[in-house]
């Protein structure tokens, strides 16, 4: 055998993935700093203060989507998964609303761990509500379990309402902002810190699994042949994707469609090895988000309306991406 | 090769649902430096056979022994740096290349990320060569033909340096000539790579001419088992397919089996 290709037979380095590392963090940076100058106001030293809080919280919520999304599509071997539509989402988003409700009443003494503690319970509950019907003697079933979340997803959107119900008429003009997605410039730095340690250690966690991710990408029984513990695998990426999930939810609600469009932008960017794909995945989706929160906090302030939700963006961009991406798949089932 | 490893099972047994049993009872025993096909039609419990020999299903009952040593008392990676797996369909949810995949066969030998060293890569580049998937090492698993995404996959399986080779009807959606090419292929990895190779075939002639041994199987239990001499009988065929066999002597080789 003396093909050419013999002598040139590489593979990924460490070396390469702390360049990539590296790249990546510049740019994310450099968004930052583009995204905290742009604006209608003058840049007092209060604003820029709002600004950076702003731009950190976007950017660890565009972060924890994208790279839970990322995870959930390897796990699940289908582009269409992401925590909003596999019900993660809204249920971290119930657990949110329930702690607003039993504060307002004066049945839950809030602190700063509260909300972030109850989204993650409902997020929880609903990734295992989801995972228990889409799994048959260790078998996961990708469309049964896309099925489960569209279904949960309607179910936490009706307790989300009837929690509504109980709460008062300003709550509810909150919970709209809320509800659609929306980053805040005030938030708590407690609340940041936690949300942050949260995020970083799942996105850890789901980079180191890259290889995994990829194995997985050849079928169960190739995954588990080549050593993968495939069952540890799925409850671990859907704890982690909780986890994510319920940080992101409880610093700016329920933002749709990052983890749908950032992994599929990456994946042509980067190819298909996974241990690029969640480092890639992290940093895009938090460029991203900074950027559509800019934009949305601009347009706000250009027509003096305050803050756009970050989500109506996301949902706009992502809900015509989302029926792509479907009808691509449909086509290749048909194929 | 000087180990000499061995997979045993014995008395196995499995049930999907309740009382709906897809082995019951099935012995055999693979071992280094043979090529073991397992015969029989549809939904007589083949795959579910070799996913209990692979350690993806538990059986119910009966033992599944590795070198003398239980399947369930393996880690995850200890058991892929012993025993590989080939299945029927070569394909990837995601478009990797032929030499990414292959590399995914050094898992078990590579750290955390699975970053390959220079002995993986060394190892991997033996493997495309052996299978002849080296030239297309950068393109694409679903750019391949059939012939060459299997033998792309079984380059991967070599890459994990098994003693086992499990291969799950490797050839179903081949034509002739990479037929008889796997067959070649499995024959040597048996002979001269002192592997232990079981191949789940639907082939029958195919399976007598390679196959050191012949496990013949229906609704989950061993009709026979043996070399092709032994097995290739009229009557035994006959009672494992439920259909009139004729058996046509090629004078060198092993009879052909024609359906009637």
């Amino acid at each position: 055998m003396t093909e050419p290709a013999a002598k040139s037979l590489t593979a990924l380095s460490g070396g390469r993935l702390l360049r990539d590392c590296l790249l990546l963090l510049a740019a994310t940076m450099a968004v930052a700093v583009a995204c905290s100058m742009v604006g209608v106001a003058e840049l007092t030293a209060n604003v820029w203060r709002m600004r950076l809080v702003r731009l950190a919280t976007a950017g660890l919520v565009g972060s924890a989507l994208a790279a839970a999304g990322m995870a959930l599509q390897a796990l699940l071997r289908n582009p269409l998964a992401e925590p909003y539509i596999l019900g993660v989402s809204s249920g971290a988003g119930v657990g949110v609303l329930v702690g607003s409700v039993l504060v307002a009443r004066g049945l839950l003494r809030a602190g700063w761990a509260t909300t972030p503690a109850l989204a993650l319970i409902g997020a929880v509950a609903s990734c295992a509500v989801v995972y228990g019907i889409a799994q048959r003697r260790g078998r996961l079933d990708p469309y049964v379990l896309l099925l489960s979340g569209v279904i949960i997803n309607v179910f936490n959107g009706a307790l989300m309402l009837a929690i509504l119900l109980l709460s008062r008429s300003a709550d509810i003009i909150n919970f709209v902002g809320w509800g659609m997605g929306q980053v805040s410039d005030a938030t708590d730095s407690s609340l940041l810190g936690l949300c942050t340690a949260c995020v970083l250690t799942g996105w850890a966690v789901l980079f180191a699994r890259g290889a995994w991710f990829n194995a997985i990408g050849l079928g169960d029984d190739v995954a588990g042949s080549v050593g993968v513990p495939v069952h540890w695998l799925r409850v671990e990426t859907f704890a982690l994707a909780a986890l994510m999930t319920a940080a992101a939810v409880a610093l700016a609600g329920p933002v749709g469609f990052v983890g749908l469009i950032v992994p599929h932008v990456c994946r042509i960017i980067v190819g298909a090895d996974h241990r690029r794909l969640v480092l890639f995945s992290g940093f895009v989706g938090a460029m991203f988000l900074m950027a559509a929160d800019t934009l949305c906090r601009t347009a706000g302030e250009w027509v003096s309306v305050g803050s756009l939700p970050v989500g109506i963006i996301t949902a706009l961009t992502g809900g015509p991406f989302f029926i792509h991406l479907l009808r691509g798949r449909l086509k290749e089932t048909a194929a | 090769m000087t180990e000499q490893h061995v997979i045993q099972a014995a008395g196995v047994e499995f049930q999907y649902r309740p009382g709906q049993a897809v082995l019951r009872g099935v012995s055999l025993t693979a071992s280094a430096g043979k090529l073991l096909c397992v015969l029989g039609p549809n939904g007589s419990g083949k795959t579910t056979l070799l996913r209990c020999l692979l350690g993806r299903l538990r059986p119910d009952g009966g033992t599944i022994l590795l070198d003398g040593k239980p399947l369930n008392k393996y880690s995850p990676r200890g058991l892929a740096r012993l025993m590989a797996y080939v299945p029927q369909t070569p394909r990837s949810a995601f478009a990797f290349t032929v030499r990414e995949l292959v590399l995914m066969g050094r898992m078990a030998h590579t750290g955390l990320l699975g970053l390959a060293g220079a002995q993986d890569l060394a190892v991997a580049r033996q493997a495309m060569i052996m299978t002849a998937t080296l030239p297309f090492a950068s393109r694409a698993l679903e750019e391949l033909s059939g012939g060459e995404a299997q033998c792309a996959m079984i380059a991967r399986a070599l890459a994990q340096q098994p003693s086992v080779m499990l291969l799950d009807e490797p050839t179903s959606p081949l034509d002739i000539r990479n037929q008889l090419m796997i067959h070649r292929m499995m024959q040597r990895l048996a002979h001269d790579w002192g592997m232990a190779v079981v191949c789940i075939s639907h082939d029958i002639n195919l399976a007598a001419r390679f196959a050191d041994e012949l496990v013949l199987m229906r609704e989950g239990q061993v009709l026979a088992a043996g070399t092709p001499a032994e097995v290739m009988r009229e009557d035994i065929l006959q009672r494992t397919y439920d259909v009139r066999v004729e058996l046509i002597s090629t004078g060198d080789g092993p009879p052909v089996v024609r359906a009637n």
